[in-house]
């Protein structure tokens, strides 16, 4: 109602008899009541409209089956799966790739193989003059098993979500490294 | 607080005699539907402008979704309509609208042509008034290709075929509107803008000429 | 013009309401000073105005809830659909079909009688010059007037006709019917509802090939992907079609635009010439159509 005496601030004093004043009120009450029915029946559709996206429920959850924990060795083995991305009224497959190994005390994690120097993408000991490194042929950016960049790259790989379920592995969201720090 | 603002920008601007003239204006009895009922015919030009207000806004918010393209026109219109919260009643808004404001304007031309309130001193306002007329009916027929279904398609072939048969200018007029030589990605990128560009920006010049031109000469009198 | 040729007769405007000129701001005469004959704009009379808004607001808002906006099934060039304009061109349509206006006639449909007829209610005000404004006064304009709006209701009312008998005659729904059946079918079972034509990926073709693993091993995927769709090189999806198997050896020995000569990065990974002629051989049968 706040726009109404808005109105009825900037109106300048008025000294015609009481009963004129309250009628002339009354009306612009009603009219102000009128406007902002008109402007939320016409507004409110296309506001819940437009913040649709921001009200559906994210797809945090979205894990997928990648490997069989049994199949995962401390030797970093690649992996790719399917993601069915759905972006509006247009659906896409977008084919992902991980990294997944167990550290030695039977830690299981998954690198993104996207190179943070400019995106390329790495491999594992792809590279004679540099093994057991993630090397990414682009620019010769190096990795090392924990994801910890050595050469040229200005962070370390990032890693997925990880999740185990009825002995395997499930793989999330891509999220900044957090187990390169642990390498002494 | 509200007051100062507006005593700060009033001592600058001197915006008080624009707004007034606009709110106090004495409205005649003629056409006061209370004192005559029939009166209610002056109510049509209004009710243009409103869903003219409806149209703009809603056609705003549609353009948040759609695409002007061949393969995602028609699938950004279906997800909008099915997958968006509102988005029916959003683009209902903006389809019955455009058949409405064809229906109020129809109403207001008549209004306007059968109590003779085109007559001297009011000619340039009626022909600014029919300017309106035909730029919205060009709206609705640059609109009506937009969803790209197979009904907008052909009529717009139609439609194209008819300027091609205009005397002399024709065929370049059809390749002009249709922007290369079949119906396609070209036409529908043309058709959208002029369909969100060019002719609301010719409209709301127009409007604005017809709404001072109200203002400077009055409603007409009683018959 | 309308007030004929003198140009320094008066302006007479009839039932003049503008708000005089003066110093400022005048306060216009109370409404109540008149009574019944005149009031303020705002808010007496918008608020008159208003109210019939309201109701057409809330008449636009049931009519957009009960009618979703018709929409058809993706347009396609040889599909068969009676074309159909929006209504309010529906009376222009069917005058168009009209002998006289169409075949060697369609200038005249076109041109003339329509631009005449547009012509002359855009320059009304020019033509029906006479000071009478009641329209029972103004025969001519009045009676053209009625005989338009007749004919438009008439040409309406035949183009609907005709259009519903043709698409009973040949069997035909209206697509917008059609598809919101096929939707609220498929939702029943479950199935996507989108009638959109999905774009179609081109298919990898031999994906067993052991022409895959060597592609992965050439460090190919560092640019190209694991699934050929590319990441900072092109996409190698239906790469056959444009380019042979001697092309591709060409591009993997001496490199193209940005990419570098790889053949010493394949070998280096472990490749020999036989592993990579078959990697090209696999590239050159990336075709798009089988």
């Amino acid at each position: 109602m706040s726009s109404h005496n808005d109105q009825q601030d900037i109106w300048p004093e008025q000294p015609p008899s009481r009963k004129e004043m309250s009628r002339r009120q009354f009306l612009t009450y009603t009219l102000g009541g009128a406007t902002a029915f008109m402007g939320a029946g016409t507004i409110l559709p296309m506001v819940r409209f437009v913040v649709d996206p921001i009200l559906h429920k994210k797809g945090a959850g979205d894990f997928i089956k990648v490997a069989e924990i049994s199949k995962i060795t401390e030797e970093p083995q690649e992996f790719t799966f399917e993601l069915k991305q759905k972006d509006g009224w247009y659906d896409s497959t977008a084919t992902l790739t991980a990294w997944i190994r167990k550290d030695a005390k039977g830690d299981i994690y998954a690198l993104s193989p996207i190179c943070k120097h400019l995106g390329c993408t790495v491999g594992w000991n792809n590279n004679k003059a540099h093994p057991d490194e993630y090397h990414c042929p682009c620019h010769g950016a190096r990795y090392t098993k924990l994801g910890k960049n050595l050469e040229v790259a200005p962070k370390p790989l990032d890693q997925y979500k990880t999740k185990f379920d009825n002995g395997w592995v499930l793989l999330g969201d891509i999220v900044p490294n957090t187990v390169a720090s642990e390498e002494a | 607080m509200f007051k100062n603002i507006y005593n700060w920008i009033d001592e600058r601007l001197d915006v008080t005699p624009i707004w007034r003239d606009v709110a106090d204006h004495e409205v005649p009895e003629h056409v006061n539907p209370a004192h005559h009922f029939s009166a209610f015919v002056y109510c049509f030009g209004g009710l243009t402008f409103f869903i003219t207000v409806i149209q703009i806004l809603s056609g705003m918010f549609l353009t948040m979704y759609y695409v002007p393209d061949i393969i995602n026109a028609y699938a950004s219109v279906e997800y909008l309509q099915s997958s968006v919260a509102f988005g029916q009643i959003v683009r209902g808004m903006h389809h019955w609208g455009a058949s409405l404001v064809i229906v109020m304007m129809f109403l207001h031309t008549m209004r306007v042509f059968f109590t003779g309130s085109y007559k001297a001193p009011r000619e340039m306002n009626w022909v600014v008034g029919m300017l309106i007329f035909f730029v919205m009916l060009g709206l609705g027929l640059t609109g009506y290709l937009l969803p790209w279904d197979n009904k907008a398609y052909f009529a717009t072939k139609v439609t194209l075929e008819i300027a091609n048969s205009v005397p002399v200018m024709g065929p370049v007029l059809k390749e002009l509107m249709q922007g290369g030589t079949i119906v396609g990605a070209e036409t529908l990128t043309r058709f959208f803008a002029l369909h969100v560009f060019f002719l609301p920006a010719v409209l709301l010049s127009l409007l604005v000429g017809h709404f001072i031109m109200i203002r400077r000469q009055g409603i007409s009198g009683p018959l | 013009m309308a007030h004929g040729n003198n140009s320094k007769e008066k302006v007479v405007y009839v039932g003049d309401t503008r708000v005089r000129k003066g110093n400022g701001f005048i306060t216009p005469p109370d409404y109540s000073a008149y009574p019944g004959k005149s009031e303020a704009f705002i808010p007496n009379f918008l608020l008159k105005e208003w109210m019939v808004g309201v109701v057409v607001l809330v008449g636009i808002l049931v009519l957009t809830i009960s009618e979703p906006a018709p929409l058809g099934f993706p347009a396609n060039a040889s599909a068969t659909v009676i074309p159909i304009p929006d209504w309010y061109f529906l009376f222009l349509y069917q005058y168009l079909k009209l002998p006289y206006a169409s075949g060697d006639y369609i200038v005249l449909g076109t041109l003339g009688v329509t631009g005449v007829a547009f012509g002359a209610l855009l320059l009304a005000p020019f033509l029906d010059t006479g000071r009478e404004r009641r329209f029972y006064r103004r025969p001519i304009a009045s009676s053209l007037m009625f005989l338009s709006l007749a004919a438009i209701v008439y040409l309406t009312n035949t183009a609907w006709t005709e259009y519903k008998h043709e698409m009973a005659e040949t069997g035909q729904i209206p697509e917008d019917v059609q598809r919101e059946e096929k939707a609220a079918e498929n939702r029943a079972k479950g199935l996507p509802t989108s009638s959109a034509v999905k774009a179609k990926e081109v298919a990898i073709i031999d994906k067993d090939d052991p022409a895959m693993g060597l592609f992965k091993q050439a460090t190919c995927i560092s640019c190209h992907a694991a699934d050929l769709k590319g990441a900072g090189g092109p996409s190698l999806r239906g790469v056959g079609d444009t380019h042979d198997k001697e092309a591709i050896l060409t591009i993997i020995k001496e490199g193209q635009g940005q990419m570098p000569k790889m053949y010493d990065t394949a070998l280096g990974a472990g490749l020999s010439d036989q592993d990579i002629d078959a990697l090209a051989d696999w590239l050159a049968k990336q075709k798009s159509e089988q």
